[in-house]
C-alpha cells in the first residue's frame, strides 16, 4: 500500500496544523476583549500564510487520505479536548452548537446548489418548517429524536410542493419559486394562531432517554447536551453527503447540473434526480431546524425571514459552492463575526459585509473550492467536476 | 522553522494571560435594536443608557464605577436568545437592561430566568412579557399597550370621533394592538368599520387604503412602529384620505416626522409614563443628553432605558454585586423617583404606570396635547392644515 510514502514530518506538520487550527478556533471563540480579538486573528493569519509556504495543508490532506481512521479519531479528541476546556462557557457552547447546526443545514443545502444545481432560497423556510414541527411534537409529549426526525420528513414532504414548479421552470425562475415560497411562508406563520403566530412558540427542553438536555452536563454547561447531539448529526449528514458525493448518485447529479439537455440524451431521467436532491437537501435542512429550534426554547417567524435564507445561501457560496469542508469556516465566519464585531455597535452589520465582500473578491470561488473529481487514485482528469 | 514555532507558542500563552486581567469596575449589559428597521430607538435606548453610565461615573458618591456593555439584538428572536446567553452567562456582568422588540423579549425572559440574571425591559409593550410568567428576575419599566389603548379610546370618544378603521402590522406588537384597542373601543362605543392586517414589511398598502377610501372612516387607527407608519401615511395622502391618522407608541419618534415631512402634522400618539420635559429630572436628563452630544435623539423609549438603567445601578448600590440580592432588590421597589416618573413594581415586575401621555404632531414636533393649538381650539385635528 502508499503507507510508506507518508513521512514522519508529514504526519507531525499535519497533526501540527490542526491542532493550531483548534487553538485559533477557541481563542477566537473565548476572546472578550477587543485587542485579545486582535492578537488572536493576527496569529491565526500569521500561522495561515506560514502553513501555506510549508504545504501544511497538503500534508493534512494526505495525511486525511492516507490514515483516515486515525485522522477522525484525532478530529474526536480535538473535539472532546475543545469541549472540556469550554464546559462552563455556556456562550461559546451555544455558538459552537449554532454553527454546527447551521453547517448541517448548508450540507443540504450543498446537496440541491452544489451538486445538482438547484437553488434554493426558502432554506430558513425549511429551517423553521422543522422547528415548528419539533415545537407542536414535543408540546404533544412525542419523544425528541422521533420529531426531530418527523421535523426533517415534513420539511421534505412539504417541499414536495415545490417540485412542480421547480421542474416546469429553470434557473432563475426556480429561484424565484423558492423565493415566493420563502416569503410566503412567514407570513402563513405570522396568521397562523395555531403555530403561536407572530410571537412564536415556545419548545419544552429535550429529554433523551432520561437524559435531560435542560439539565448540566459532566459538571459543565447543559449546552453541552446539544453541541455533542449537533455535532453527531453534522457528522452524520457529512458523511452521507459526502458518500454521495463520491458514489454513482453525485455521478448524476453532476451531470444534470452541468448540462441538462446532454444528461437526458444519455438516459438520466432529470426530473427524478432533481427531486432526489430536493428532498434530501430538505431532510437535512428539517433535521436541524428542530434541533435548533429545541436549543432555542422559543421560536418565532421573524426568525425564518428571507433574508435567513439569503444567509445560508451566502454560507454555501462563502464556502465554496459544491464543497461540504468549505462550509464549516463559512458558518463560523457568518455566523460568529457578527458576533465578535458586537464591540462595534451599530457599525457592525457594515463592517461585516464589507469582509464579506473582501473575501469574495479575494477568493471568488469561496473559501475551499470544490477539487476535482478524481475516478481513480492516481488519475484524475476533470471529466466532471469543476 | 522551530524557532516561528516556538515564537507562536509563546505568543499564544502571553495572550492568554493578558486576556484574563480583570476589569475592577461593575458591568451592566444593554440590549436593543441597533440595526435593522427599528434601529432609530435602539440607538436613542443605548445612548441615554450610556449616560446614566457615565453620569454614574462622575458621581463622587457612587460606590463603583460601572460599564455598559452594549449589545444588538437586530429585533430577531434567535440572536436575542443568542445575546441573551451572552450576558447571562457572564458572571461579571450583574444586571441588564433590555429589549424594545417584543417578540424578542418573549423569547428571552426564559433566558434569563434560568441564569439568575435580573433585567429590566426598557421598550417593549406586549403583556405577556410580564404577566405571562412568574419569574422573579424579570421587570419592566414601561407600561404595556393595554393601558395605552384604553385611554386612547375614551380620549378619542370623548373628542366626539364615531368610526374607526384599524390597520396593523401583523408582529405581537400590531396584533396586540389591534386586539386592546378594539376591547377599548367597543367598551367606551366607537364603531369600528374593517380592520386590515399588513405585514410589516410590505411597501404598497394602496390596495388596503383604496377599500378604506370608500369605508370613509373619522379615524384611522395604525397599530405598528414607524417604518410602515411613514409609508401608509405618506400613501394616504397620494389616495387623498382626510381622516384622522392615530398611531401608537411605535411611531413617536423623530425617524416618523423626516420621513412624512409636513404630512405628520396632526398625527396623534399615545405613551405611557410622563413625557420627560414635564418631569423635574426629565429636562435634567434632555439638558445632560444634549450635553454629550450623541449623533442621534433619545428617542421616545431613550428616558426608559435611562430610568432602568439608573434605577439597576441604584440597586448594585444598595446591594452589591450579587444577583439574587439586586433581583430581590428589584422586586421591592416601590415608589423609585425616576425620569419617567415614580416607579413601582407589581408582584409581575410590572410597573404600574399611572399616566399616559398623549402627543401630537405640530410643526414638525411631537407636542403634548394639552400644550398642542389642536387643544386650545386654534387648529382642527379633522381639517387639513
Amino acid at each position: 500500500m502508499m503507507h510508506s510514502n507518508l513521512k514522519i514530518s508529514t504526519i507531525l506538520t499535519a497533526v501540527l496544523t490542526m491542532g493550531a487550527m483548534a487553538v485559533f478556533f477557541i481563542s477566537f471563540l473565548l476572546a472578550e476583549t477587543e485587542i485579545s480579538l486582535l492578537i488572536t486573528v493576527a496569529l491565526g493569519i500569521g500561522f495561515f500564510i506560514f502553513a501555506k509556504n510549508q504545504s501544511y495543508f497538503e500534508n493534512m490532506i494526505i495525511f486525511s487520505n492516507q490514515r483516515p481512521v486515525f485522522f477522525h479519531g484525532l478530529i474526536i479528541i480535538i473535539i472532546s479536548l475543545i469541549l472540556s476546556i469550554c464546559k462552563h462557557e455556556h456562550f461559546a457552547l451555544f455558538m459552537i452548537a449554532s454553527v454546527t447546526l447551521y453547517a448541517t443545514a448548508c450540507f443540504g443545502l450543498t446537496l440541491q446548489l452544489g451538486y445538482a444545481g438547484l437553488t434554493n432560497f426558502a432554506g430558513a423556510a425549511f429551517l423553521g418548517i422543522g422547528g415548528y414541527t419539533v415545537a407542536i411534537l414535543a408540546n404533544n409529549n412525542v419523544p425528541i429524536i422521533l420529531s426531530v426526525l418527523f421535523g426533517g420528513i415534513t420539511a421534505s414532504l412539504i417541499g414536495s410542493l415545490l417540485i412542480l414548479p421547480i421542474l416546469r421552470t429553470r434557473g432563475h425562475y426556480a429561484a424565484l419559486v423558492t423565493i415566493a415560497f420563502s416569503l410566503l411562508f412567514k407570513t402563513f406563520l405570522e396568521l397562523n394562531e395555531f403555530l403561536g403566530g407572530p410571537q412564536g412558540i415556545k419548545i419544552p427542553p429535550m429529554n433523551l432517554f432520561g437524559w435531560s438536555f435542560s439539565e448540566p452536563v459532566l459538571g459543565g454547561s447543559f449546552y453541552i447536551s446539544y453541541v455533542i447531539l449537533s455535532l453527531i448529526v453534522m457528522g452524520v449528514v457529512l458523511g452521507i453527503t459526502r458518500l454521495v458525493e463520491k458514489s454513482w448518485l453525485g455521478l448524476h447529479f453532476d451531470s444534470v447540473r452541468i448540462d441538462e439537455v446532454a444528461s437526458s440524451c444519455f438516459g438520466i431521467n432529470i426530473a427524478f434526480w432533481k427531486i432526489t436532491a430536493f428532498t434530501i437537501g430538505n431532510f437535512f435542512i428539517g433535521i436541524s431546524g428542530g434541533i435548533y429550534a429545541n436549543m432555542l426554547g422559543h421560536i418565532a417567524p421573524t426568525n425564518f425571514t428571507f433574508g435567513d435564507s439569503l444567509i445560508l445561501i451566502s454560507i454555501v457560496i462563502l464556502g465554496g459552492i459544491g464543497n461540504p469542508i468549505g462550509v464549516l469556516p463559512a458558518a463560523f465566519l457568518i455566523l460568529v463575526l457578527p458576533e465578535k464585531l458586537q464591540f462595534i455597535q451599530e457599525y457592525r452589520l457594515l463592517l461585516f459585509s464589507i469582509l464579506v465582500i473582501l473575501v469574495l473578491i479575494y477568493r471568488p470561488d469561496g473559501l475551499l473550492n470544490r477539487p476535482l473529481r478524481k475516478f481513480y487514485k492516481e488519475w484524475g482528469p476533470p471529466f466532471i467536476g469543476k | 522553522m522551530n524557532r516561528t514555532l516556538l515564537l507562536l507558542i509563546v505568543c499564544c500563552t502571553c495572550h492568554f494571560g493578558c486576556s484574563s486581567e480583570e476589569n475592577s469596575s461593575v458591568k451592566i449589559g444593554f440590549i436593543g435594536p441597533l440595526t435593522g428597521g427599528v434601529s432609530a430607538n435602539g440607538i436613542g435606548g443605548r445612548n441615554s443608557a450610556d449616560l446614566a453610565i457615565k453620569l454614574a461615573n462622575s458621581d463622587p458618591t457612587k460606590k463603583n464605577q460601572y460599564e455598559l456593555v452594549v449589545l444588538d439584538d437586530e429585533c430577531k428572536p434567535n440572536i436575542g436568545i443568542q445575546v441573551a446567553t451572552k450576558v447571562a452567562a457572564n458572571p461579571n456582568i450583574l444586571g441588564v437592561v433590555a429589549h424594545y422588540c417584543s417578540a424578542v423579549a418573549v423569547g428571552t425572559v426564559d433566558v434569563f430566568h434560568k441564569f439568575g440574571m435580573p433585567m429590566i425591559v426598557w421598550g417593549a409593550v406586549l403583556p405577556k412579557i410580564t404577566y405571562g410568567n412568574s419569574y422573579p428576575e424579570v421587570h419592566r419599566v414601561n407600561g404595556t399597550m393595554i393601558n395605552q389603548n384604553d385611554v386612547a379610546a375614551k380620549f378619542m370618544v370623548d373628542m366626539g370621533y364615531k368610526t374607526w378603521v384599524i390597520i396593523h402590522d401583523t408582529t405581537d406588537y400590531g396584533k396586540g394592538h389591534n386586539k386592546y384597542f378594539s376591547e377599548s373601543l367597543e367598551k367606551y362605543g366607537g364603531t369600528i368599520l374593517g380592520s386590515f392586517g399588513v405585514t410589516a414589511d410590505q411597501q404598497d398598502f394602496n390596495a388596503e387604503l383604496t377599500k378604506i377610501k370608500s369605508l370613509n372612516p373619522e379615524v384611522i387607527y395604525f397599530g405598528g412602529i414607524t417604518p410602515i407608519g411613514v409609508r401608509i401615511r405618506t400613501q394616504m395622502d397620494r389616495l387623498n384620505i382626510s381622516a384622522v391618522f392615530q398611531g401608537t407608541s411605535g411611531i413617536i419618534s423623530d425617524a416618523y416626522i423626516e420621513g412624512t415631512g409636513p404630512l405628520a402634522e396632526r398625527t396623534l400618539a399615545f405613551r405611557e409614563g410622563d413625557a420627560a420635559e414635564r418631569l423635574p429630572g426629565g429636562s435634567v436628563f434632555l439638558e445632560e443628553y444634549k450635553k454629550q452630544q450623541y449623533s442621534s435623539p433619545p428617542e421616545a423609549y431613550g428616558p426608559f432605558a435611562f430610568a432602568a438603567t439608573n434605577l439597576l445601578i441604584a440597586a448594585i448600590e444598595n446591594t452589591g454585586s450579587n444577583r439574587e440580592r439586586i433581583t430581590k432588590y428589584l422586586n421591592q421597589v416601590r415608589n423609585y423617583d425616576s425620569v419617567i416618573g415614580k416607579i413601582t413594581f407589581d408582584e409581575y415586575g410590572q410597573n404600574m404606570v399611572p399616566l399616559i401621555t398623549k402627543f401630537v404632531v405640530q410643526d414638525g414636533d411631537w407636542v403634548i396635547w394639552e400644550q398642542s393649538e389642536y387643544k386650545s381650539g386654534e387648529r382642527n385635528l379633522s381639517q387639513k392644515p
